[in-house]
């Protein structure tokens, strides 16, 4: 099942990496609410405190096929809150095949100008 | 063809088409949201399905089979979870319906809420329909932080300024008390 760092659904999994600080999405997350991805949201939240301050914790969806407008939410709520805590900057990894990613993970950036992205 | 009826209310520039095509399903929507990943299993299916339409090779003007196939996977998937949550009453009948057209693919989905929910949903989408989308999505996601609230229309404002889809609105009162709420989305096949 899942430890602190691993969180596994049907079809998609969240895993934290602490040595390398990043954070890997997996498969497809469509999940019904904001109180469905709350799990997601601590892990990020503890992701972020446990980054130093000269450090930068990584995003990587290279692997997430789809993402629903409720998981967007999620991950942009994540940022923002990020911005007003102002520590560890952000680094967004994307697919150049998967077509949302190339349209719409820019908007993160618009929300943070510490977040870089990089579509690869 | 067929008139707006005067009980009827419509946003946004509605395509009134004669001709209801053989690419239908209806389902329930409280099935849907009982078993929650039928959203993403029609949607994909649908994508695909309609996909199929695109030519394997295709100019540089137009979107490839690939691209449109996840732009319709994240469109459908949109509309069938908001059918799965917001149909409210009686009548939970769900319908897709899907046309191609000559340099788009036109969607309908029909479902239905209860009367007193159309005040609100009508105040959204007027919203999103008479504002600037990047403006009012970025206003949006910083309100859902500041005020804790659900991402609500952040799904459309996503596919408007994004993936350019069009969309409009039809609210029918029915006879047995529900209002049936009709979204169109219009999908350009040509790159932006």
């Amino acid at each position: 099942m899942s430890d602190n760092n691993l969180i596994e659904g049907e079809g998609y999994s969240v895993e934290h990496n602490p040595g390398t600080h990043v954070v890997s999405f997996n498969g497809t997350m469509r999940l019904k609410t904001s109180a469905d991805y709350a799990h997601i949201n601590t892990l990020l939240d503890r992701a972020y405190q446990e980054t130093g301050d000269d450090e930068k914790l990584t995003l990587d969806f290279r692997h997430l096929q789809f993402l629903n407008s409720s998981g967007i939410n999620t991950v942009s709520r994540f940022v923002i809150t990020s911005r007003k805590q102002n520590k560890a900057s952000l680094q967004v990894l994307g697919n150049q095949d998967i077509y949302w990613q190339q349209k719409s993970l820019t908007n993160l950036q618009r929300l943070w100008s510490n977040v870089t992205i990089d579509i690869q | 063809m067929t008139q707006v009826q005067p009980t009827q209310k419509v946003y946004g520039a509605w395509q009134q088409i004669p001709v209801t095509p053989s690419r239908q399903m209806t389902v329930d929507a409280q099935q849907m949201a009982a078993h929650w990943r039928r959203c993403s299993l029609s949607s994909d299916f649908w994508a695909q399905y309609m996909s199929l339409f695109i030519p394997t090779r295709v100019t540089e003007e137009y979107l490839g089979r690939g691209e449109v196939e996840q732009v319709l996977a994240y469109l459908l998937n949109e509309l069938f979870e908001n059918c799965a949550k917001f149909s409210n009453g009686s009548h939970q009948l769900v319908r897709y319906v899907a046309w191609s057209q000559d340099d788009s693919m036109l969607f309908q989905v029909t479902n239905h809420i209860l009367p007193e929910g159309q005040a609100p949903f009508a105040k959204l989408i007027d919203e999103m329909l008479n504002n600037d989308p990047h403006e009012l999505y970025f206003q949006r996601l910083e309100e859902n932080v500041e005020l804790d609230l659900d991402g609500s229309g952040l799904g459309y404002l996503t596919l408007i300024k994004d993936f350019g889809v069009q969309f409009s609105f039809r609210f029918r009162p029915q006879e047995n008390g529900s209002t049936a709420v009709d979204v169109q989305a219009k999908v350009s096949l040509q790159q932006e």
